[in-house]
């Protein structure tokens, strides 16, 4: 019997068939995809078709044309007409070159259709009443908005308004959407309250590099494939980048990438299949792929949790005694007063290097024997006294660590002072989780302590009792934000407060009744106004006392870059969002603009004036709105890096239509000599992007232990085991599209824990119990898989899922820096299970995922 | 070729043919429903745990395996339901999987197909699951045979119509 329905056949484009050029909408990749349209009935055929591919013949492997059972839907249009949809992987994308992952393989799954498994997309505005939602009008909803906002910035100031919106490209809609969101709240309503999709602050979450001159994404994907050595800290490509991986990263393990190298090098450099450094505390999919491909050119080190930057100082204080560093390099592009600095707090020059690495192997856990492999694979010059080439990529293992600052800082200055920057197979910077597409105005905390920081933490603010309005856009902090369950039992009680004062007597219809009783609900109660603007409802948006249904992916124009090349592309508009529901820019303006007109109204025009500028009709016109912030991008080649590393400043959405999958790699710059608009394909090759171009370097702090929401914990025999979590390579976020297709959720049915077996054993665990996790801040049920992932002592979570999250576990912790949290690591105890869920028993796979041995 | 010739492609519009073909809520399109070939493909008594038989089918540029993997699996046939058949062709872009100890792996991208769970992808980039054959078996004289194909064969706008 089979677990799902089954295609055996597929309709073919007609020759005529509408052909859209897009981007995926999930990962930092950003796979080019092609897009057909159809009329359901009128199919191509197998000789004559708009794939421009004979069908009637056995496709052949690895020729770059896929057209699987899940690239294909039938949508139906405003006209009431069905059509056939594909959505393909572009072979002539240099990203992807054909290849997807099994996320971006789904994305025709994921389009509206009025019966399918998306047919529950948000399509009208809806208000909490006593019962439940209703739908309201638009006009109602932003009345409500609008009214409400104004009188509480009247009332009780700008920061009785909050928010907590996404800022990134793609799913959520790139440049259009934040230059909109950015507009209404940075601009227009000036709350210091604001917070980036997960996190509790608004911050970047790399000023340690940034605030050294160093913009995270400064490298190619090319690089991949140049570097003699990658570097893969705390960011599981293969899982979570998967076609970076194995289209960029694997060839060069494999040796498939010589001749490139060869091309690219110096005359007699060595060129060599590449290696790759993975630190990790887990041993995750990319480290056994890469073991598999070859295990003796793959180095593993698992630090112990939090500890990161006393290795990145330890690899440098190695690098540096064995004078794998060009001093004239440093003297030349680094800033040499600040790098005594470095000397003496990072680099301990103070202490004997013995003395010191035997402080940095007792810290980290990791061997001296190690730390030198690690450091000579990354820095010591190859034969011939040639530079070594190495691209080091960290991601959430790095930044969502503990102290996020001096994590970044770390090993941003590793690569510098051994020159891997700039230079064709180097960088260092993020892998990325999700796409870019970030143009607002300046937000109210430029930078960490160290640059005007740090950010307001929303999270504690809102469950704090602060703030009057709280609108999500586009995220869902029940599962995602940190120390979650705490956050969901404020909002919730705040929330009921509010609708228990509304109800008694009624609920007003209308809407400045409405809004009259809210504010007088304001003065009697700590009750808070939700608003959560999404694609569907979330867990958050149950206590929402207003939902807004936005467009998503293909729905509008949107534009982002992907993290690896940062390739600016277009990803068009190929359908119709349900119902009413509008792209995020335009909800923001209809919002805006009112608000605009009621101070208008007032006689106020400083506060008018500060919602103006919102009045664009198309999406092009916003594009183009965002780029003035961009400020003059006239350049040489020499002088991209003081160019804002996103800047598209005279790209329009027509010339990037004309590109389609080669896009343009920004920062976009003028050049002065042609006129022309040049992309930049590495950074950092002739300066950094600091005021006199120089690197800044920092001196990180010393080990002091950790924090007290988790030292708590240490020593208590009640919580024995360390707890870190990430992602899993099926599903995208909180799941939201994910968890409506069966084969999706059949795969992944519930949270699960990563258990070493010596663990396991003791509790009695085996793959396929469930077990709770706990400790005092909450707890999460989970699906049990018992395998060599974690070390003894060390347990693994999936981090959120959409039947239950591991946030639940996490501290309230943030770096005092950046106010970025420590999602990675805490405290927990593990209590098996005695119970099994049946139903998903018998559709999950129980095999070992980090077992890739073959036969 | 011999199995070419006895293909047929059955035109339906029946509501009931719709319905069949549009499983578990997602929109599909039910142009035609095929008739596969049946064929004899291996005695089930000659079978051994977790040795894979290689066979062709639904034509002889289809290559698939049989076997069996010694517990219960979806759309198992035999004594303990656990005599399973697949398409080798991986779903992600095509390189031939290998039968390795319940699973089907491939050495392009290390995409892992659980044969005991219909093919799921459990690890991996296939966003489609491998494509299962269904089999039927004999009780009278143990002859297993494969009767259809669940789910598209890699590389293919149907899985009987190739030229």
């Amino acid at each position: 019997m089979s677990l799902t329905k089954r295609k055996d056949t597929l309709p073919i484009p007609p020759v005529d068939a509408e052909k859209y050029t897009t981007v995926c909408q999930y990962c930092s990749v950003g796979c080019g995809y092609n897009v057909f349209v159809w009329p359901e009935k009128r199919n191509g055929t197998a000789k004559s078709n708009a794939f421009k591919v004979d069908l009637s013949k056995q496709g052949q492997l690895m020729s770059g044309f896929s057209y699987t059972e899940t690239m294909h839907n039938v949508i139906t249009r405003k006209n009431g007409n069905r059509y056939n949809l594909a959505i393909i992987p572009a072979k002539e994308s240099r990203i992807n070159k054909g290849d997807y992952s099994i996320r971006g393989g789904t994305n025709a799954l994921t389009a509206y259709t009025p019966t399918g498994v998306t047919k529950d997309r948000l399509k009208y505005p809806l208000l909490r009443k006593e019962n439940g939602f209703v739908a309201i009008s638009w006009d109602d909803a932003v009345e409500i908005i609008a009214t409400l906002t104004k009188s509480s910035m009247d009332k009780y100031g700008a920061d009785s308004v909050a928010m907590k919106f996404y800022d990134h490209g793609s799913s959520g809609l790139g440049f259009e959407d934040n230059w909109g969101a950015g507009k209404f709240f940075l601009s227009g309503v000036k709350t210091q309250y604001l917070s980036i999709h997960n996190r509790p602050a608004y911050n970047s979450e790399v000023w340690g590099s940034r605030e050294r001159g160093m913009h995270e994404l400064n490298y190619d994907v090319d690089d991949a494939r140049l570097a003699d050595t990658i570097v893969l800290w705390g960011s599981n490509a293969y899982e979570g980048a998967t076609v970076f991986y194995t289209e960029h990263i694997m060839p060069n393990l494999q040796g498939g990438s010589i001749d490139e190298k060869k091309s690219e090098f110096a005359p007699g450099e060595p060129a060599e299949e590449g290696r790759i450094v993975i630190i990790d505390p887990r041993k995750n999919a990319t480290t056994t792929v890469s073991q598999d491909i070859s295990a003796e050119r793959v180095l593993h080190l698992r630090p112990n949790l939090g500890t990161d930057w006393i290795l990145a100082n330890a690899l440098a204080r190695i690098a540096w005694e064995n004078n794998w560093y060009d001093s004239a390099y440093l003297q030349k592009r680094t800033d040499m007063a600040t790098f005594e600095d470095y000397k003496s707090k990072s680099l301990e020059l103070a202490k004997p290097f013995a003395a010191f690495l035997a402080d940095a192997e007792k810290i980290t856990g990791v061997s001296r024997k190690e730390m030198e492999e690690a450091a000579a694979w990354m820095a010591k010059p190859k034969a011939g006294g040639f530079k070594r080439r190495t691209l080091t990529l960290y991601e959430k293992g790095i930044i969502w660590n503990m102290k996020n600052y001096d994590q970044v800082a770390a090993i941003a200055q590793l690569s510098v002072l051994t020159h891997n920057v700039g230079r064709p197979g180097t960088g260092c910077g993020r892998l990325g989780g999700h796409q870019e597409g970030y143009v607002r105005p300046g937000a109210p905390t430029p930078g960490s302590i160290y640059a005007g920081g740090p950010p307001k933490n929303v999270d504690k603010y809102i469950t704090g009792g602060g703030g009057k309005i709280y609108w999500v856009g586009a995220t869902d902090p029940y599962l995602s934000t940190p120390n979650s369950k705490f956050f969901k039992k404020s909002v919730k009680k705040r929330a009921n407060n509010l609708l228990d004062y509304l109800d008694n007597g009624g609920i007003p219809s209308d809407p400045k009744a409405y809004v009259a009783k809210v504010l007088e609900a304001y003065e009697k109660t700590d009750g808070l106004f939700m608003i959560v603007q999404d694609i569907y409802k979330t867990h958050t948006s149950e206590d929402a006392m207003l939902i807004l249904p936005a467009a998503g992916w293909g729905e509008a124009v949107d534009t982002s870059i992907n993290c690896h090349s940062r390739l600016l592309r277009i990803y068009d508009k190929f359908m119709d969002a349900p119902g009413e529901a509008l792209p995020d820019w335009k909800i923001l303006a209809l919002v805006g603009n009112k608000i605009k007109a009621l101070y208008t109204a007032d006689g106020n025009k400083e506060m008018a004036a500060r919602f103006s500028g919102m009045e664009w009709k198309t999406d092009a016109e916003v594009f183009a709105d965002g780029a003035q912030e961009f400020g003059d991008n006239r350049a040489t080649e020499a002088e991209e890096a003081r160019l804002s590393a996103e800047c598209y400043k005279g790209v329009t959405h027509e010339m990037l239509r004309k590109l389609g999958n080669e896009g343009i790699q920004t920062p976009v710059r003028q050049d002065p000599a042609s006129g022309k608009l040049v992309g930049t394909k590495r950074r950092y090759q002739y300066s950094f992007a600091s005021k006199d171009g120089l690197f800044k370097w920092y001196g990180t702090d010393a080990w002091t232990g950790y924090p007290s929401e988790i030292a708590k914990y240490i020593n208590n025999p009640t919580y024995p085991f360390w707890f870190t979590t990430g992602r899993s390579q099926h599903v995208w976020q909180t799941m939201y599209h994910d968890k409506r297709i069966p084969e999706k959720l059949m795969t992944v049915p519930l949270p699960y824990l990563e258990i070493h077996p010596d663990d396991a054993g003791k509790l009695n665990l085996k793959t396929g119990d469930m077990a709770e996790v706990f400790n005092e801040e909450g707890s999460c049920l989970a699906l049990v898989y018992v395998n060599d992932a974690t070390k003894p002592g060390l347990v693994f979570g999936i981090m959120f899922h959409a039947k239950g999250t591991m946030n639940n576990l996490t501290s309230s912790y943030t770096d005092p820096k950046t106010t970025i949290p420590w999602y990675k690591g805490t405290k927990v105890g593990v209590k098996k299970y005695n119970g099994k869920l049946d139903d998903a028993i018998k559709t999950v796979s129980l095999l070992s995922n980090n077992d890739f041995s073959m036969p | 070729m011999s199995d070419i010739s006895r293909r047929k492609f059955l035109q339906t519009t029946s509501a009931s043919a719709l319905l069949l073909f549009s499983g578990l809520g997602r929109e599909s399109q039910a142009a035609s429903v095929q008739s596969y070939p049946s064929r004899k493909i291996a005695n089930i008594k000659d079978l051994k745990v977790n040795e894979a038989l290689a066979f062709n089918y639904p034509d002889e540029n289809s290559p698939c395996v049989l076997v069996n993997v010694g517990q219960e699996a979806a759309g198992g046939i035999g004594k303990g339901k656990s005599v399973v058949s697949f398409s080798t062709r991986c779903t992600h872009m095509g390189c031939p999987l290998t039968y390795n100890n319940g699973r089907l792996v491939c050495k392009c991208h290390y995409s892992m197909f659980d044969v005991s769970r219909n093919g799921q992808t459990y690890q991996g980039l296939a966003s489609q699951w491998v494509a299962q054959v269904v089999l039927r078996l004999d009780a009278a004289t143990g002859n297993i045979f494969a009767e259809g194909v669940d789910g598209l064969i890699y590389g293919r706008i149907g899985n009987l119509k190739l030229s």
